[in-house]
């Protein structure tokens, strides 16, 4: 599974994309099962450079009964710093946040590794 | 201190408008990402895991009470209400909208702060001994030279664009508490017999991937060439460093390649090309910027303090902050006096709005309007009256900012990593905040005595692991967070690079290992040994026995 994100162009929040809009919850992400559908909101994000810097596609596993970014990375953009709970997404708190924070599953984000090979 | 005149505001002004107008362009899509970028980087303005961060020079360390109320202000106006100090000596804000960056610019420019020389391939914003103008032991105040340096360089065109980035540090005392030799250029002053003041000059110092301490390419550079013999040695750099290999640029790799005396030569024959008349400061502006740093206000006093001695005497609190925090002035009857951006538990160098407003009217009331910031991410009030200690040491408790740990074992460095930086690997933050907890009674982290520990979330070394008594390096394992550790660094006058422990350890691991590490020392300490004292006379093995046994 895939999720596109970026950053937001003037305040540099953490977005994904969700059916042509950008969400800033990920438990508000479209969550694609196939390559073809990822790919071709990417191509549609790449054209939104006014809105979005360096949209990319991460790797999205089950957990938990819900879906969570692949990599540690990633979920940490997810959710905001571990060393103040009090900001970034992770503030609001609830199920979807503790779900994420106790996510497993660690390996590198491959899109974002994407991204840095391109540049 | 030094303080910006006509020409050097309206400079920041165009500079502020000018990056107004190309916010506006980018927004607008005038611009795209690939051409605003680096743009905003020369303006300090880097894009991070969460939101933008903007990172603002503090020059040679020295800020006014101005100066920390304004940050405090942007911070609490424009972020979330604290900001990072880091071991360039610069703060960063962590929470910044593109949209607000040029607001925040224009603010900054009414006091004198700017973003300028925190990034890009130029030479940066200089550091300086901490204690400079307040030391006994130094021969001269090197933030005057550090000064002509930055304007000399501000905006430099022939060294805007570097192989890559330049960092200077300079200290005019014997003891070394700027790290000078981390330094592309690490610069220490002497004075002769016959009072003249003279450089010995370090090139290619620095972390990173191919760490190097600097040798010494010059040991009596006549004080007033500084910004010639700076021109030579960045000429050279400027033709020969790998502009090709991102991972070569640095000049630590062209002075290891062509090797410190053919460097050297290169420098000193660029050098005698070069009309040094036309580059070097007239005596006349070195005595204009001197004259600013000459420190005012000082009073007569005698040199032992009665409420001093009386408070050490009634309070043992207050008496062990005196042994780690307070530390003796070149004037009668004044201190320094360390202020711990430490507290076990907390962020390593992160100061809330409200805690730099109180270190500021600190600053104002009791330190002749001077705050310093440390590369070890402390801040420092550095012209105290004796009498005043106790009184600054309970507001400063009051503020949580009196942790009695300067160079103890929960003193730790450590970088903002995988928390908040795109380059991190690892976390450092946590890493650090489970070991100080671990030595958070006072007597206990005051008998282990001097112990360094440097945090870096990634190869980069933002956290000088390299030449921490104990690095620490995040580092990514099949995507998990693990920590290589290496013991033995010193980036002071003993300075010295780590040696590996062993294999990386989970994170976990880490605040066990130390413990680990701390009992062995505990265990084998001759009388008088620091750590690093103990680990040279040892070697690895016990440390490594200690922590790599109990695993298996």
């Amino acid at each position: 599974m895939k999720a596109l994100t970026a950053n937001r162009l003037a305040d540099g929040e953490v977005v994904f994309w969700n059916a042509g809009a950008w969400v800033e919850r990920f438990a508000d992400a479209e969550i694609f099962a196939g390559e073809d559908a990822a790919e071709t909101a990417q191509a549609r994000a790449a054209g939104q450079a006014t809105l979005l810097v360096d949209p990319y596609l991460i790797d999205v596993i089950d957990a938990d009964g819900g879906p969570a970014p692949l990599s540690y990375r990633e979920r940490l953009r997810a959710l905001g710093p571990t060393n103040k709970p009090d900001h970034g997404k992770q503030a609001v708190g609830g199920a979807d946040v503790e779900r994420l924070a106790h996510a497993h599953g660690s390996a590198r984000s491959t899109g974002r590794v994407n991204l840095i090979k391109r540049k | 201190m030094y303080l910006y005149d006509d020409i050097d505001q309206a400079m920041l002004a165009d500079r502020t408008a000018e990056f107004r107008a190309q916010c506006a362009r980018r927004l607008a899509g005038e611009i795209n990402e690939d051409q605003f970028k680096p743009v905003r980087l020369m303006n300090g303005l880097y894009l991070q895991l969460h939101a933008y961060m903007l990172r603002i020079a503090i020059p040679y360390g020295t800020l006014n009470s101005a100066k920390l109320r304004m940050l405090a202000h942007v911070a609490r106006t424009y972020d979330r209400g604290y900001g990072h100090f880091t071991t360039r000596t610069n703060i960063q804000l962590h929470w910044i909208k593109l949209r607000d960056a040029p607001d925040i610019l224009d603010e900054l420019v009414t006091v004198g702060l700017h973003a300028i020389q925190t990034s890009g391939n130029c030479i940066r914003n200089l550091t300086a001994d901490p204690h400079a103008g307040a030391t006994a032991d130094e021969v001269d105040d090197p933030r005057i030279w550090a000064e002509a340096v930055r304007q000399w360089s501000t905006f430099h065109p022939e060294f805007s664009f570097l192989p890559r980035k330049f960092k200077i540090a300079v200290t005019g005392a014997p003891v070394d508490r700027a790290a000078i030799r981390i330094y592309d250029i690490g610069l220490r002053l002497n004075r002769d017999d016959t009072g003249a003041l003279s450089f010995e000059v370090r090139v290619g110092g620095g972390l990173g991937r191919t760490p190097y301490l600097g040798p010494v390419i010059r040991h009596d550079l006549p004080a007033r060439h500084l910004l010639s013999y700076l021109q030579a040695i960045l000429r050279v750099y400027n033709r020969h460093g790998r502009r090709d290999n991102l991972w070569k640029a640095r000049i630590k790799v062209l002075v290891a390649t062509l090797g410190a005396e053919e460097f050297a030569r290169q420098v000193e024959e660029e050098w005698d090309r070069t009309d040094i008349a036309a580059v070097d400061l007239p005596d006349t502006e070195l005595a204009r910027i001197r004259g600013l740093f000459q420190p005012r206000g000082f009073e007569t006093l005698p040199i032992r303090s009665a409420a001093f001695d009386a408070a050490r005497a009634a309070d043992a609190d207050f008496a062990r902050f005196a042994r780690r925090n307070v530390l003796a002035h070149k004037v009668r009857g004044y201190a320094l006096v360390n202020i711990s951006l430490k507290a076990p538990g907390e962020t390593p160098g992160d100061a809330s709005s409200e805690q730099m407003e109180i270190v500021a009217d600190l600053a104002e009331r009791y330190s002749l309007d001077e705050v310093r910031v440390t590369y070890e991410q402390n801040l420092l009030l550095p012209h105290v009256k004796l009498d005043d200690v106790p009184a600054v040491w309970a507001e400063l408790v009051r503020a949580g900012v009196a942790t009695p740990n300067i160079g103890l074992v929960s003193d730790i460095i450590a970088c903002p990593g995988l928390d908040y930086c795109a380059l991190a690997n690892a976390r450092a933050i946590p890493i650090a905040q489970q070991i100080a907890l671990r030595f958070a009674e006072s007597a206990f982290a005051e008998d282990v005595g001097e112990l360094k520990i440097k945090i870096s979330g990634c190869i980069n070394a933002c956290g000088h692991h390299h030449v921490g008594h104990i690095g620490i390096l995040g580092v990514d394992k099949k995507g998990e967070e693990f920590y290589q550790l290496t013991l033995g660094g010193s980036g002071e006058d003993d300075a010295a690079l780590g040696q590996v422990l062993g294999p990386a350890l989970p994170a976990e691991r880490v605040a066990p290992a130390v413990d680990q590490m701390v009992e062995v020392y505990l265990g084998q300490r001759r009388e008088g040994e620091r750590f690093i004292d103990t680990f040279r006379r040892t070697g690895l093995e016990p440390f490594k026995e200690a922590v790599y046994a109990a695993a298996d």
